[in-house]
């Protein structure tokens, strides 16, 4: 074995120690934080629920700029309307991320009219709820085109320009079921599974390019529109998070370039656990604590 | 029911799991009989597929074989066949069983997995030649061998199509039938890529998550519905050295704790945790030591650690491999 390899072997058990104090640190001490001043941020499915939210917290940060892309121009304007408001330049765009044309259509649309993208926040999804059997075929598809697909397609239209200007930061909304899953949203599941392995991938992608960060975040059920009915057995002890509480914790993360974040920090627990127990106990637990029943009153959008 | 009454059954029930898992550590699981039993593979035409078709032809199941290439399929009905001649002139079978109540076949279909209409049109078919299946072995899988950026879509959604999204048409395609009788077992061929990620391959850790999430989710539902009759099995190998990843290479120092696998070996393993109905299996084991560290790590150390192995760069060599071969005018879409 030569010196460099024994040096490489002597030196991992103190590069994991130090990794793991600085993560420890970082919890404790506060981290050099990104000025959002300069920053343009697209938000996808920006009109309503978690992306209206992180629209507003943008804002209220000092983005530059915010601009809303959706399928809904009604939600869309509204909220385009109350960020003006707050005295955040905003834009809106009728875009389905699922169209992958349209994605680039609209993406030089934007680079035109606006500029730059530097904050990318793939938040659009939808979720069609029921169980496989009982699962339309094109809602299926349609989940896996807007939540998975949609992101290869605006990563591919807006990070290239990230990497020229050294200066970029792509984020992910997904959902902690991509490691949990529950019966009645194996679309949903499946493709925030999909997402999470994208990010994570990119993530790891690019570690060697300064300037573009990624951050991806894991929230539990969370209370809006979009998962309406869905019911956990005892709510006191797991209740709904507030997607104004996701919106700055995921901003917070992006200032901090903090690259996986799990709200709240419970699920570090669950995932910890998943791995441990084997697999008839895990399926008791979710039993026991509704998650099996959860999405019987699942009313979703329509 | 009184919550408190209930919560103790729950922990007897955790409890008894730990005893049944630990009971699995230790004594060997008899295999379950698949003589006269039929086998449905995807992607059977190379690689895992023909593999696996050789190991359920060796225990005296019928076969039916899915891929894409007409050829590829042949081949490997032949080698199976050929398995079939062997052990119903010896009377010889794996797993012990002499008597072969009934001949078994070989049915061949070209089918293309990313086409909802060519499962449902093919699966109609096998119903009809050969009846309901007893084992779906989804495990046709391609990669596009790009950089994300320089990755044509085609190619990203061709991926995800045929790794991820073909599960739901085929799963849908048979499911009925096992629900209806309660038996059935399905397989999901994904890979340690599905539960972990590496840099450079975005579409085919995402289509192979997905895989993962799609089993998962489905074998949540069935338990949900008391359906204890239907198996599910996740087989999640390592580098399997079927030419799928020629050229993928972690560090060299590492390389001899972290072999490309043999494909026979992952199969032989595979093969154990289906016939002794085990949920989940991961070649090698070492594979669960990485996965358990990736949830207690924090995400800095996880990269430490990958960085150290060389996995996180792992794929690059593979892809200045693809485009190589792209600019000397060879496909390099393999399944």
């Amino acid at each position: 074995m030569d010196p460099k390899n024994i040096c490489s072997a002597v030196l991992f058990p103190i590069q994991m120690l130090y990794s793991i104090i600085k993560a420890g640190m970082s919890l404790l001490l506060p981290t050099k934080r990104r000025d959002l001043s300069g920053d343009v941020v697209l938000i996808t499915g920006g009109g309503r629920g978690i992306g209206r939210h992180l629209a507003h917290e943008f804002a209220k940060q000092g983005a530059k700029k915010v601009i809303l892309w959706g399928r809904t121009e009604k939600c869309l304007q509204e909220t385009s309307e109350e960020i003006t408001l707050l005295g955040t330049e905003c834009h809106y765009f009728v875009c389905d991320v699922g169209n992958r044309e349209k994605v680039y259509q609209q993406a030089k649309l934007l680079r035109e009219k606006v500029g730059d993208v530097t904050i990318l926040v793939n938040n659009a999804a939808v979720v069609h709820g029921k169980s496989l059997m009982n699962s339309d075929d094109d809602a299926l598809l349609k989940t896996q085109h807007i939540n998975t697909l949609g992101q290869f397609w605006t990563t591919k239209a807006f990070l290239p320009r990230m990497l020229e200007l050294c200066n970029g930061h792509v984020v992910c909304i997904n959902s902690i079921l991509s490691i949990s899953s529950i019966p009645g949203a194996i679309d949903y599941c499946t493709s925030k599974a999909s997402s999470l392995a994208f990010m994570e991938s990119l993530t790891l992608g690019l570690l060697d390019c300064p300037g573009v960060g990624c951050t991806t975040v894991l929230p539990f059920h969370t209370n809006t529109e979009m998962f309406q009915g869905m019911r956990v057995r005892f709510p006191q002890l797991f209740p709904p998070l507030k997607p104004e509480m996701v919106a700055q914790r995921t901003v917070e993360a992006v200032r901090s370039n903090k690259a996986f974040v799990y709200l709240p920090w419970t699920m570090h627990i669950l995932i910890v656990l998943k791995n441990l127990l084997p697999l008839s106990a895990l399926e008791e637990i979710q039993k026991f604590a509704g998650c099996y029943t959860c999405m019987n009153t699942f009313k979703g959008r329509t | 029911m009184n919550i408190a009454v209930e919560f103790v059954v729950v922990v007897f029930k955790i409890v008894w799991s730990f005893v049944l898992a630990g009971t699995k550590w230790f004594v060997r699981m008899r295999e379950k009989s698949v003589v006269g039993q039929v086998c449905l593979i995807t992607g059977a035409g190379s690689g895992l597929g023909r593999l696996f078709a050789k190991e359920f032809a060796r225990r005296g199941a019928t076969l039916v074989l899915w891929d894409i290439n007409r050829e590829g399929n042949e081949e490997t009905a032949e080698m199976v066949r050929d398995i079939y001649r062997k052990i119903t002139s010896k009377g010889e079978i794996i797993g012990g069983i002499q008597d072969v109540p009934c001949q078994p076949q070989v049915y061949t279909f070209v089918c293309d997995v990313s086409k909802r209409e060519s499962v449902y049109h093919t699966a109609e078919k096998v119903r009809a030649e050969v009846g309901n299946i007893d084992f779906l072995i989804n495990n046709a899988g391609v990669v596009s061998g790009h950089h994300l950026l320089e990755c044509p879509d085609e190619l990203i959604e061709r991926t995800m199509m045929v790794n991820c999204h073909a599960h739901f048409w085929t799963t849908k395609a048979f499911l009925p039938k096992m629900l209806e009788q309660n038996r059935g077992h399905i397989v999901t061929i994904a890979s340690t890529l599905g539960l972990f990620t590496t840099a450079g391959v975005e579409d085919y850790c995402a289509s192979k998550f997905g895989a993962i999430g799609f089993h998962e989710s489905l074998s949540h539902e069935l338990k949900a519905a008391d359906k204890d009759g239907i198996k599910m099995t996740l087989v999640c190998p390592f580098l399997v050295d079927t030419g799928m990843f020629k050229g993928c290479k972690i560090r060299k120092e590492m390389a001899p704790f972290f072999p490309p696998l043999k494909p026979e070996y992952c199969v032989t393993q595979a093969m154990r945790a289906i016939l002794t109905d085990q949920e989940m299996v991961c070649t090698p084991r070492a594979m669960y030591v990485v996965t358990f560290m990736k949830t207690i790590l924090p995400f800095e150390a996880i990269v430490c650690m990958y960085r150290f192995i060389g996995a996180d760069k792992c794929m690059y060599p593979f892809l200045a491999h693809c485009k190589e071969s792209m600019n000397n005018n060879e496909t390099k879409i393999s399944s």
